[in-house]
């Protein structure tokens, strides 16, 4: 059985944030229920594409992020789509929104309106439902810029810099989907209906990649993370080019040098004056290491270097492409990839299971659906007649 | 406000070290489960409490903030008090117990007869080698949720692959998508978005395991291969691998989805940056209005997101011109009045004294305690209607709840506990064998 099953989510989200969440919970088993405006989620129409050719049913981003869905549409401006919101939330545990305050109150999603259906109601939200910033925009960059850590990420002489992808919405989506199971678990066991906003500003700021630390770093201390002037840390550490790419390395003193050293196996850095974790504070120590680790490093690949740190069980890896998560067999066996099948485009790759439950596992029931593939029979089943149907898709309220 | 939490009446049995595991088990701690920290005092977990064990005022200056940012003297206690650590122990439960000793893997043992969640994250092995295996802890109790949070899985040609954060994410694809445009991966500064990736989901496979014991009474393992959930964090990459042959490499701050301009740009004074997006034509132009439309932002081949990302260079070129002597805070509020997505990059001070974070609720002053001064601490990103879903409690201190967790949740007698106390189970203080292990 599915960990979600029995578990009905109405979904008011689109681009990245929300439609992560609900593809969190859909993914182990809720029906999700997509609401999806005229002409489709944003995310239908940006880069990249299957075979770079754009198209409705082609994003990367919209397939990666909507399987398992069903795709309703609706004109939530329209004034007889009301009536419908209504109908939905009537067969919902759980309504997810993600839209600007003054959005919510125009299309009828705010609490106040959607509260009658007697189920929990996440907003996912830029600032949360007050405060200066209560209206402001985000994006993925603004988001990092304000909310994370980004002012100590890059280098000191330099501009700071964001994380790759969309990484900070997704985690917004990432957070709201642990608040949901919170919500859910209280309203089976209780029957507690809550209101509840997941601000994304919010979730950065809580971001336990650096950010919450370095601000209760500067409550206690008074210190102010910086930007360091350059990437490489102690004698030996931080990213190194070698044959065929890059590895990542941590070589402290203590374990960490001599699990290093293992790897290495050169004499001259088994030398106990290594061990002295006050040596990184000698340039020249430093460079007499750098000429033993660049030549090692260079004449390795990064596969050699991984197998070489697996044994000696050294804080190294190698950076990975997509590409090269792509090729790589062990990931391939262990599931990391799935498949599903699109009536559009066919057999497709998709990235598979981030977790393995052995009781109730995730998988891929369908693949993101087609633009309003749902409308008809969702709206079927919630009591519309067909001549209804009919009517209000004449009156383009639905499509 | 209801006295119940989503997860009142769950106790977690809480072997998780460093930041992936230890804030999946907050997650649930916050939603009221029981979580109980189990911590042997002759073990110094790396990364778990403190950089070291041993950091004085001194070394902590030398090290940077986020890691080392103790109060300026960090006491006797260094693990009470480390920025990095010390706020992922909130609402937990703090024991001690050297559980590779018979008597003290006993009572292990019995913890988890009364828990429904074993949690760890530990070097892989670690937990089978004193004897809690997934059969052995099953045996203990058999609905429990086993939730194991490995690197890089348990199975396969990586298992015996070490690693922080930081090689997580080179592993998982995220480091060479983060660096400068135009210079190499090895300018690259370390961050750890896997962790913060790695506990949320870890704490949403853990909820939904519990929702599955809750309509069909079983529990089960979960492993969660960090660097493989991870792999989540940019599926634009991975997709445009699998489905296009391409490696993509790092864009430094511009968008991966087009949107142009996207970036990051000077403004007065020093290392004051505000970033900025134009993700719809409706934005481009307002953003063309408020810079007072400049004959080089006004021309038509730049209405469109095509005709921009032509022209991406010189674009950035103009706007940093434009920025440069700009306040950082007046920019940010007049281009947010004008419909411009844009906001400045904070320190952490200005996130401290960020006048929208204070008004919202966001924080909760504690009072000092021995180990650290009052000030004010991070509540959980959500708030919730019903449910007092909150920094309930203050953050485990080491040791604190021995009494707690041996009497009352355990039962033991004073007499077992004197004598658990006598053989070093029970200990108010660190002290660990090879202080400089790890």
């Amino acid at each position: 059985m599915d960990a979600l099953e029995g578990l009905t989510v109405l979904d008011f989200t689109s681009h990245i944030a929300g439609p992560y969440c609900t593809k969190l919970l859909a993914d182990m088993g809720a029906r999700v229920i997509k609401v999806e405006r005229p002409g489709g989620d944003v995310s239908r129409s940006l880069p990249p594409f299957k075979d770079d050719i754009p198209g409705t049913e082609r994003a990367a981003t919209y397939q990666y992020l909507n399987t398992n869905k069903e795709s309703v549409v609706i004109d939530l401006k329209s004034p007889a789509a009301q009536d419908l919101v209504r109908r939905l939330a009537g067969m919902a545990d759980l309504i997810v929104t993600a839209s600007s305050p003054a959005q919510e109150e125009r299309l009828g999603l705010d609490y106040q309106s959607l509260s009658a259906a007697g189920v929990p109601v996440l907003s996912i939200t830029n600032f949360g439902h007050s405060g200066p910033y209560r209206d402001y925009r985000l994006s993925d960059t603004v988001l990092y810029a304000m909310g994370a850590e980004m002012y100590s990420h890059g280098l000191a002489d330099r501009e700071p810099l964001k994380l790759g992808g969309t990484a900070a919405l997704l985690q917004g989506g990432a957070m709201a989907a642990v608040a949901a199971m919170g919500a859910i678990h209280a309203y089976e066991n209780e029957g507690t209906a809550e209101e509840f906003e997941v601000p994304l500003f919010t979730v950065q700021i809580s971001n336990i990649d650096r950010r919450s630390s370095s601000i209760l770093g500067y409550r206690f201390s008074g210190r102010i993370q910086e930007r360091p002037l350059g990437a490489s840390a102690g004698i030996a550490g931080g990213i190194y080019p070698v044959a065929d790419g890059y590895i990542e390395l941590t070589a402290s003193a203590g374990n960490y040098w001599r699990r290093f050293v293992e790897m290495v196996d050169d004499d001259a850095l088994r030398d106990p004056k290594w061990e002295n974790p006050m040596i990184a504070a000698d340039p020249s120590a430093k460079e007499e290491a750098d000429a033993i680790v660049y030549p090692w490093m260079l004449s390795h690949t990064r596969a050699e270097v991984w197998e070489a740190g697996r044994k000696a069980h050294a804080m190294v890896a190698p950076l990975n492409t997509g590409l090269d998560i792509w090729e790589d067999e062990n990931f391939r066996q262990r599931g990391v990839w799935s498949e599903v099948d699109h009536p559009e485009l066919g057999k497709l790759p998709m990235l598979g299971r981030p977790y393995i439950l052995e009781e109730s596992p995730w998988r891929i029931r369908s693949a993101a659906p087609c633009l309003g593939e749902h409308t008809r029979a969702v709206l079927a089943e919630a009591g519309l007649a067909s001549a209804e149907i009919q009517r209000l898709t004449a009156e383009r309220v639905v499509a | 406000m209801s006295d119940r939490l989503p997860l009142e009446g769950i106790r977690i049995c809480d072997f998780t070290v460093v930041w992936a595991g230890q804030t999946a088990t907050m997650y649930l701690a916050d939603m009221g489960a029981e979580c109980i920290k189990v911590e042997n005092p002759y073990i110094w977990n790396p990364m778990t409490r403190a950089a070291s064990p041993r950091i004085n005022g001194m070394i902590a200056q030398m090290l940077p903030p986020w890691i080392a940012g103790h109060p300026t003297d960090p006491g006797p206690r260094p693990w009470n008090n480390s920025p990095a650590f010390i706020q992922v122990l909130r609402n937990k439960k703090s024991f001690t117990v050297d559980s590779r000793r018979p008597e003290g893997l006993a009572i292990v043992q019995q913890l988890i007869r009364i828990s429904d969640v074993v949690a760890e994250n530990l070097a892989l092995g670690t937990l089978e080698k004193i004897g809690l295996t997934d059969d052995t802890i099953r045996a203990l109790r058999p609905d429990a949720i086993i939730l194991h949070m490995p690197a890089f899985g348990r199975t396969g040609a990586y298992v015996e692959g070490r690693g922080y954060g930081a090689h997580i994410d080179s592993v998982a694809g995220s480091s060479v998508l983060r660096g400068y445009r135009d210079s190499s991966p090895g300018d690259n500064t370390s961050i750890f978005a896997g962790d913060y990736w790695g506990g949320i989901h870890g704490a949403f496979a853990l909820m939904a395991a519990l929702r599955h014991r809750r309509r069909t009474g079983k529990g089960q393992v979960i492993e969660m291969a960090q660097v493989e959930s991870s792999m989540h964090m940019f599926p634009q990459a991975a997709l445009d691998a699998a489905w296009n042959g391409r490696a993509q490499g790092s864009v430094g701050n511009r968008s991966v989805e087009g949107f142009v301009p996207n970036g990051v740009f000077p403004t007065n004074g020093p290392n004051r940056w505000i970033a900025l997006s134009c993700r719809s034509e409706t934005e481009w132009r307002a953003f063309v209005e408020a810079m007072g439309s400049p004959s080089w932002a006004t021309a038509a081949d730049l209405g469109t997101r095509e005709g921009r990302a032509a022209r991406e260079d010189e674009i950035e070129e103009r706007i940093a011109e434009w920025t440069a002597n700009k306040d950082r805070d007046d920019l940010f509020h007049a281009l947010q009045a004008a419909g411009v997505t844009a906001g400045p990059v904070l320190n952490a001070k200005d996130a401290a004294e960020d006048p929208h974070l204070a008004a919202t609720g966001t924080w909760k002053r504690l009072p000092a305690t021995e180990d650290y001064p009052e000030v004010d601490w991070l509540r959980p990103a959500y708030r919730f209607s019903e449910s007092n879903v909150d920094l309930r409690e203050p953050p485990c201190l080491f040791a604190e709840h021995n009494d707690y967790v041996y009497r009352e949740v355990l039962g033991l007698s004073d007499e077992e506990i004197a004598k658990l106390r006598d053989a070093g189970h029970i200990a108010s203080t660190f002290t660990p064998e090879a202080l400089a292990g790890g």
